[in-house]
């Protein structure tokens, strides 16, 4: 009896339930999937298990710190953030399968910083995120191709893409190594034929390439690469990978004591996943890199300070590298888009916003914002460092200097971009 | 009430389904226009033949309540099959009549106080103008039969899905309600995907399948059958190959494709391309393209749930649609009198388009994508007849006019009837509704057009694929939901029922809350107005 009872209050409820999803559907035209009177909802997939996630896996839970620090203190509005992640194992399906999760069981108001450039492909094509209005924000990708508005109308590339690297990179490497053969390791899809337009806009040619496919990097292929780029002769030898296969290149060269400088992309560069990867820092030593945002170690950097902060406090004080760095700048750029919406939040009302005032935003970024009516590019530009002993990326020549591009034809240019000051304690005020 | 509680003939998990049923043991056929009729248990069985030959049967219960279910059923080949071909082997034409999806579903119907009628179909193979027509006639007889009929509601699975629309499109006044299943698309673009995929096996794996042009008579139908011999003896040896070194498979034996182009690409990756020209999804019956057995150490895990598992699901997939690619092929080119599929112009790389990127792993990556689509460009190709071409296109195909209300369903993974034959006729209504909402506007009529279409997904689930304790994958448990061909379950198949009962009654859906209740409790299905199914490859 008690379970006929019981199965009646469970069909009750459920009638209830719907009928409160009838209720619900029918809230006035300003209510916003994902935003109630105390709460915005954002999701975000990303690697949390698999051979990709080490590193990777910690941009969620900075963000989530970030917004914890912000939820503290007032919210956006008097609306706390809550970001929910999902773990995508760096795989194109899955992400599809966990982003429609986000959107239509977790009915989330926006997506931030996700992760990988063949994942937000198959995931903007096949969920459809510009045609549901889903804004996508400050994704987690260099391609390029994401800048196209008419493609992807509501996604909001944040890194400067690829091309805009590899421009920039070869400035360099024709200036710092005149004469030398060089060599390039590249990841055989989006991003590294991103990287190969750009080289090739520079006008830069290796001497030997070595093309890989995404999920194939080992130990084992990482010892063809070398022998292949040893063979050839490359003195120089451009990474252009993620840090998955970084790992292995370095550690095979060390081993076989292979001579080259290395130049890491930003992607497969951050010290802190490959040491995680058993890459020692002695390894890393004396490679060089690219970074659009101050080095995580540098504790002048008001920005890197308070992101420490609010890392000892909220995310149980994990080692800070270049991955918390970008979680928690993400998020406080997130911040900002949401504010400057207002506090009738709309995803319309967040995409026109970002549009009209992105490019003011506050953030660590050196480079600067380049969001308005018509671009959707985000950072546009790289300084060039040397990895230290601690496999901590420190200036070449004493100082930090930016160069900026863009992904097409124009030229490389010294930038003379003036960062904004970073809102009182972190804390955005803007509307 | 015997004869209803048959065994379930119906397996929904394989091709095979969609061959001939026998659910009904029906009376002597007679020739005659008026039915032959028995009652037993409460229930009217009728039989009998239309003027165009096709058998059918009609069941009433004795609380008939004037509403009647017209079932379409699907595919079945127009040439007897061999013996040993995986899912068809042995069969025998048929034009057997089936009122129903199965005998579990007509039961609950009539228990209902509903009728149910289908026919066999006057000819098979790809039939919908005769099918249509006797379909229409068969309506007649019905309500001659019993003249207690109100309304007649369509609905049929695949080539019968096809068949449903077909008939709501040129005779809506017939019918009250219509729910095309798992449907077939128009035959043009239909072909053209099984056109494609079979000339890349063909000119991947074994040149020697025809792939079509097949003679006239029965020297084709012997053509045709030894196609299905090579086709599956392509699928086996890459299945061996796969099972052996899923990393670097080996190509068939019979594979013409350079020495040097095998040993550097593993054939596995040419499966996979074959799979994304022709459209055929990479989500099968039992794999993911996102599982690895997690007894291999994680960086191959990540190499296996992107190279690995399209593969396999690619291999499964194909292996379920090449056949009836090839019966279809032949069933075709003689309703149009020669070669209808070309591929001379095709550039498959446009094809591919950004399925280069996003599978780009199990395609083994960039250099490997453009020296098979090298290859496929240097081979040769296939060249219509112009007149086999013009023929075809004469064949009934739909419009995307939706008069009456009709339930669309259909799962994402379906790899015989892709989902985007469905996704085409819900964009083309949604096209006709704009157009008559502005029409209204303009008229200052300020009432919205009543919506006419609810389409139905049923999702994949995110990971699915099942493994052995040693890794190796297990394809022994059911297929997943949202694969295979028409694979609903019995709730998910009276769930539309019951919704086409709701809307021929009502000349519109089932509204919010009731509509969302009864889809939960039946279980995946989901109405997502923002997803889009990607349409076929000739149509996109």
């Amino acid at each position: 009896m008690i379970g006929k009872n019981r199965r009646k209050r469970t069909w009750f409820a459920t009638a209830v339930l719907a009928a409160g999803s009838l209720a619900m559907s029918a809230m006035p035209a300003n209510a916003e999937v994902g935003v109630s009177s105390n709460e915005i909802k954002l999701g975000i997939t990303i690697p949390l298990s698999g051979a990709a996630a080490p590193g990777y896996n910690k941009l969620g839970d900075a963000m989530n710190a970030y917004f914890k620090y912000v939820n503290d203190n007032g919210g956006v509005y008097g609306r706390s953030i809550k970001l929910i992640v999902k773990d995508d194992q760096y795989v194109p399906s899955l992400a599809i399968a966990k982003t429609n999760e986000l959107i239509l069981k977790d009915k989330v108001f926006a997506l931030v910083g996700s992760l990988g450039t063949a994942n937000h492909k198959a995931v903007a094509n096949s969920v459809g995120l510009a045609r549901r209005g889903v804004p996508d924000l400050f994704i987690n990708t260099g391609f390029s191709g994401f800048a196209d508005k008419k493609t992807y109308g509501t996604t909001f590339p944040l890194f400067p893409s690829y091309a805009m690297e590899a421009k920039i990179m070869a400035e360099y490497i024709k200036d710092a190594f005149p004469g030398k053969k060089l060599g390039l390791v590249y990841q055989n899809d989006d991003f590294g034929i991103d990287a190969l337009k750009g080289f090739a806009q520079a006008g830069l040619k290796f001497d030997v390439t070595v093309p890989y496919t995404s999920g194939t990097q080992s130990a084992t292929t990482a010892q063809t690469w070398v022998s292949t780029l040893a063979a050839g002769g490359a003195q120089v030898v451009v990474m252009f990978g993620v840090t998955s296969a970084t790992g292995p290149l370095l550690a095979v060269a060390a081993a076989a004591k292979y001579p080259a400088q290395f130049i890491l992309g930003s992607v497969g560069g951050d010290a802190t996943t490959l040491r995680a990867l058993g890459v020692p820092a002695a390894i890393l030593n004396g490679a060089q890199g690219a970074s659009f945002l101050p080095s995580p170690a540098d504790t002048t950097d008001e920005y890197v300070k308070l992101f420490q902060e609010v890392n000892t406090k909220y995310n149980n004080n994990v080692a800070f590298d270049n991955n918390v760095l970008v979680g928690m700048n993400t998020a406080m750029l997130t911040v900002q888009a949401l504010r400057a919406a207002g506090k009738n939040l709309t995803r319309a009302g967040l995409i026109a916003a970002i549009q009209k005032k992105g490019s003011t935003f506050a953030s660590a970024g050196l480079a600067p914002l380049n969001y308005s009516a018509t671009s959707q590019v985000g950072y546009n530009g790289y300084w060039f460092g040397q990895y230290d002993l601690n496999g901590v990326m420190k200036p070449l020549s004493g100082g930090v200097v930016v160069y900026t591009t863009d992904s097409g034809t124009g030229a490389v240019v010294k930038s003379s971009y003036k960062r904004p000051a970073m809102p009182a304690k972190g804390l955005p005020t803007n509307s | 009430m015997k004869k209803l509680t048959l065994k379930k003939a119906f397996s929904l998990v394989a091709v095979s389904s969609l061959l001939s049923l026998t659910i009904v043991s029906i009376p002597t056929v007679a020739r005659a226009a008026d039915p032959a009729c028995t009652t037993a248990n409460f229930v009217t069985s009728c039989s009998g033949v239309t003027s165009d030959s096709a058998p059918y049967s009609m069941m009433v219960p004795a609380n008939f309540n004037g509403t009647v279910y017209l079932y379409s059923h699907g595919y079945r080949p127009n040439i007897n099959v061999a013996q040993g071909i995986p899912g068809y082997g042995g069969y025998v034409v048929n034009n057997t009549p089936q009122p129903g999806p199965d005998a579990t579903v007509i039961g609950a119907l009539l228990a209902k106080g509903y009728g149910v009628m289908g026919s066999g179909f006057a000819r098979q193979g790809w039939n919908a103008d005769s099918g249509v027509k006797t379909n229409v006639e068969l309506i007649g007889l019905f309500k001659k039969q019993f003249t207690k009929t109100t309304k007649v509601i369509a609905w049929g699975h695949s080539l019968g899905g096809f068949i449903t629309q077909a008939l709501a499109e040129q005779y809506p006044n017939l019918i009250s309600a219509a729910a095309p299943m798992c449907m077939a698309g128009n035959v043009g673009p239909l072909s053209t995907m099984a056109g494609d995929a079979l000339w890349g096996l063909k000119t991947f794996f074994d040149p020697t399948i025809k792939g079509g042009n097949y003679s006239a008579g029965l020297a084709g139908v012997v053509e045709a059958n030894q196609d299905l011999a090579k086709v599956f003896t392509v699928i086996g040896s890459l299945q061996a190959a796969f099972a052996a070194n899923p990393t670097m498979p080996a190509w068939p034996a019979t594979s013409k494709v350079p020495a040097a182009m095998q040993a550097g690409i593993p054939s596995r990756s040419a499966l996979v391309l074959v799979a994304l020209m022709a459209g055929v999804p990479l989500q099968s019956a039992h794999f993911d393209s996102t599982s690895a057995p997690s007894v291999l150490p994680a960086s191959s895990q990540t190499s296996f749930q992107l190279a690995i598992n399209p593969a396999f699901a690619a291999l499964e997939n194909i292996g379920n649609a090449a056949a009836l690619a090839v019966l279809a092929t032949h069933d075709l080119e003689l309703q149009a009198g020669g070669v209808y599929y070309d591929n001379s112009k095709t550039d498959y790389s446009a094809r591919l388009g950004d399925d280069a990127f996003v599978w780009n792993s199990a395609l083994s990556g960039n250099t490997a994508i453009a020296t098979m689509l090298g290859y496929l460009a240097a081979a040769p190709r296939s060249v219509a007849s112009p007149a086999a071409v013009a023929k075809l296109d004469t064949l009934t195909k739909h419009t995307g006019k939706i008069s009456v209300p009709t339930v669309l369903f259909t799962g994402v993974a379906d790899p015989v009837t892709v989902a985007g034959n469905t996704q085409w006729i819900a964009d083309k209504y949604a096209a006709q509704w704009a157009a008559q909402w502005a029409a209204n506007k303009a008229a200052r009529n300020p009432k919205r057009p009543t919506n006419l279409l609810l389409t139905i997904w049923n999702f994949t689930p995110a990971k699915y694929t099942v493994f052995t304790a040693a890794g190796a994958p297990d394809t022994s448990g059911p297929a997943a939901t949202g694969t295979n061909h028409c694979n609903f379950t019995y709730s998910q198949t009276m769930a539309v029922a019951d919704l086409l009962a709701y809307a021929s009654e009502n000349g519109t859906h089932l509204p919010g809350g009731a509509l969302y209740t009864k889809l939960r409790k039946a279980g995946n299905m989901t109405i997502d107005k923002d997803f889009h199914a990607p349409l076929l490859k000739a149509v996109a």
